[in-house]
């Protein structure tokens, strides 16, 4: 199918099926009807939005559209393509995301642009590509479409990150695709940082190949409306997925995170660690979904869900599942929702340290638990600052 | 000169009494060693000392350096050279053990009114001390105690206590579950620390530790009072007695 087409029909897709309503599974507590009921139009400026970038290799795009100003292209390495989707024809474009989403749909139809990445058999990218996606045209619905392809033994690390003009609002429905081929690795991240006032969702859908790697981090700070569906099928044997996550929310917010691990094939690995820390009446879902076929022999699946709740008024809901349909696995997962630890604080406080500072290095602790793994070094930095400073917020 | 002085010290868990009236002094440059059966108070006698909320001082007083710390938080009681050796040593996932080591030592001296230190002096400083408990250097990039062995968690207590320098280190059973090479190890890392100006309490249930760690004074422990006092040599007596004939009489 062409492209032309897909986006044809899925046109017609979201113009019969609409949004989701809390009567669907998938939907039950995220009610989107807010989005539904909004009136949205297509704004092409550029954005008075700052941004800070983590690597020479950028693209930025502003309410949707790629900068070439603002993005930096040049001297890449052979066999890496990086550049607008707006340019680039790839038969695979589409068949990945699941196209019965509302949201999938609308992005597939309407996305005005995105970012496209080829990285050739056998080149490793050492330094990473950041996206950039700058937003501050009220009103506006901003789709972007990205596509990311990792070649057989190649490796790329790519950081997207979302950042909202403050008091904005407007309507950010993205899309990545990631195809990982055999033995391929790509170490990704995702950075929400929306306006307050904005919906944002995304569909990450990633698969991966013969002992192929993929790795995704995503930090939510932003909007007043969000979710990350983040979809993994493991194709090949031996593959591994890293699906961390955290979300930092206070005031009214709300974001779900929708999660699903398809394990099709023997012997591949599937860590999932979500952290959330809650204030005010802030409101989280975590869906983690496991699914471990029939042939999916020596699975070994792991999901951890843990939040914790700065004041009595946040809330979560906490829904992980196990799907087996193999005998030989090896699959866990849990979901745990409280307060800083006592033990904790009692004894970092007979090493000398006070309790605020005690708490206060704990609650940042307890986010930063999810980086562990984090091996791009600008990435990590720059969480770690935004988590500091989202914990200076709440504290003040 | 007394160092620490516990003057008829009850105490409370959950309003139950567990001390029932301690009463002990350890002069600067000795090592007291507390011994005692189960349930004795012994855990109970060292979280008050070192000022955990959970437990309720009801009656007495402690004394540091002739000073009340009645009103001391935990931490006032570490920045007033106070150290405990955590029984179970508590995990911090998401904090590494250099990083929650600098802030401790920093926080000190901070209350000394000393400078900090900065990350040169600080690495040179662990380089020094790491050899008292010959810690090995990949445990000191990890998470406070995160994974670590029962044995390396508490090789990391007598570490951080090498790096703090308190004037007086309470030991609460930190014998339990080491088999001997470790035993050994820890006990070095304590006798290493011992000085003229330094104090310690030794909290353990078994004699085995004291073959190591040799006592200046031992003090039986019993449903929390202090029911005998006496040189090294009590605590060989109790590991051929045990602690029933003390138990029964409290029980008569």
């Amino acid at each position: 199918m062409d492209l032309k087409q897909l986006r044809a029909e899925a046109a017609a897709h979201f113009n019969e099926h609409g949004f989701p309503t809390t009567k669907e599974e998938l939907w039950r507590f995220t009610d989107v009807s807010a989005v539904a009921n909004a009136e949205f139009t297509s704004v092409w400026k550029p954005a008075e939005v700052e941004h800070t970038a983590l690597s020479k290799i950028i693209v930025v795009f502003e309410n949707g559209k790629l900068s070439h100003e603002k993005s930096n292209l040049e001297n890449l390495p052979a066999g890496v393509s990086v550049g607008s989707i707006m340019d680039r024809a790839d038969g695979r474009l589409g068949t990945l995301a699941d196209s019965q989403s509302a949201f999938v749909s609308a992005n597939t139809a309407y996305f005005s642009d995105g970012a496209f990445i080829a990285v050739a058999d056998g080149v490793e990218l050492e330094t990473p590509i950041h996206l950039v996606f700058l937003a501050d045209a009220d009103g506006a619905a901003i789709h972007v479409r990205n596509f990311i392809s990792c070649g057989n033994g190649a490796k790329v690390a790519v950081v997207e990150e979302y950042i909202g003009k403050t008091n904005t609002s407007y309507w950010s429905n993205a899309v990545t695709e990631v195809f990982v081929a055999d033995h391929g690795s790509v170490d990704h991240y995702k950075i929400q940082r929306e306006s307050k006032e904005a919906f944002h969702f995304q569909t990450l859908e990633a698969h991966t190949g013969t002992n192929a790697v993929f790795s995704n981090h995503s930090v939510t700070l932003g909007s007043k409306l969000g979710r990350n569906d983040i979809r993994g099928k493991l194709m090949g044997e031996g593959g591994e997925m890293i699906c961390n996550g955290l979300y930092l929310l206070k005031d009214r917010q709300i974001f779900d995170t929708h999660m699903f691990m398809d394990h099709a094939v023997p012997k591949c690995n599937s860590h999932e660690l979500y952290k959330g820390i809650l204030d005010d009446k802030a409101r989280a879902v975590f869906c983690g979904r496991i699914l471990v076929q029939q042939d999916a022999q020596q699975t070994d699946a792991v999901q951890s869900n843990k939040n914790l709740l700065l004041s009595r008024t946040a809330k979560i809901n906490s829904l992980p599942q196990l799907e087996i349909y193999a005998d030989d696995v090896k699959c866990t997962h849990g979901a745990t929702v409280g307060q800083l630890d006592d033990e904790s604080l009692f004894y970092m406080q007979t090493r000398g340290i006070d309790p605020v500072r005690a708490h206060a290095m704990l609650t940042f602790a307890f986010a930063n638990e999810v980086l562990d793994e984090v091996i791009c070094q600008p990435a990590k930095e720059y969480i770690e600052k935004l988590i500091h400073e989202w914990l200076e917020e709440v504290s003040a | 000169m007394a160092l620490l002085e516990i003057k008829n010290l009850h105490a409370t868990v959950a309003d139950k009494p567990i001390l029932k009236g301690v009463n002990l002094t350890v002069n600067l440059g000795e090592v007291h060693a507390l011994m005692g059966p189960n349930g004795s108070g012994k855990s109970t006698l060292s979280n008050v000392l070192a000022g955990n909320e959970a437990y309720e001082k009801t009656d007495g007083q402690i004394l540091l350096d002739g000073k009340d710390i009645e009103d001391l938080a935990a931490h006032e009681r570490a920045c007033a050279g106070m150290f405990l050796a955590f029984q179970y040593p508590v995990e911090i996932p998401g904090i590494s053990n250099m990083y929650f080591l600098k802030a401790a030592i920093n926080a000190i001296r901070k209350s000394q009114g000393r400078d900090q230190l900065d990350a040169m002096d600080f690495l040179q400083l662990v380089d020094e001390k790491k050899e008292v408990v010959h810690i090995r250097e990949d445990l000191l990039a990890r998470a406070v105690n995160s994974g670590f062995s029962g044995g390396e968690k508490k090789r990391n207590e007598i570490f951080q206590m090498a790096m703090l320098e308190p004037r007086l280190g309470i030991l609460d059973e930190t014998d339990s579950g080491l088999d001997i090479d470790a035993l050994k190890v820890v006990a070095d890392g304590v006798n290493a620390l011992r000085s003229p100006d330094r104090g310690f309490l030794v909290i353990t249930h078994y004699q085995r530790l004291l073959d190591y760690i040799v006592p200046d004074r031992v003090h039986v422990l019993v449903d929390g009072q202090i029911v005998k006092s006496g040189g090294k040599e009590l605590a060989l007596e109790l590991e051929s007695e045990g602690y029933a004939s003390w138990a029964v009489a409290e029980g008569a």
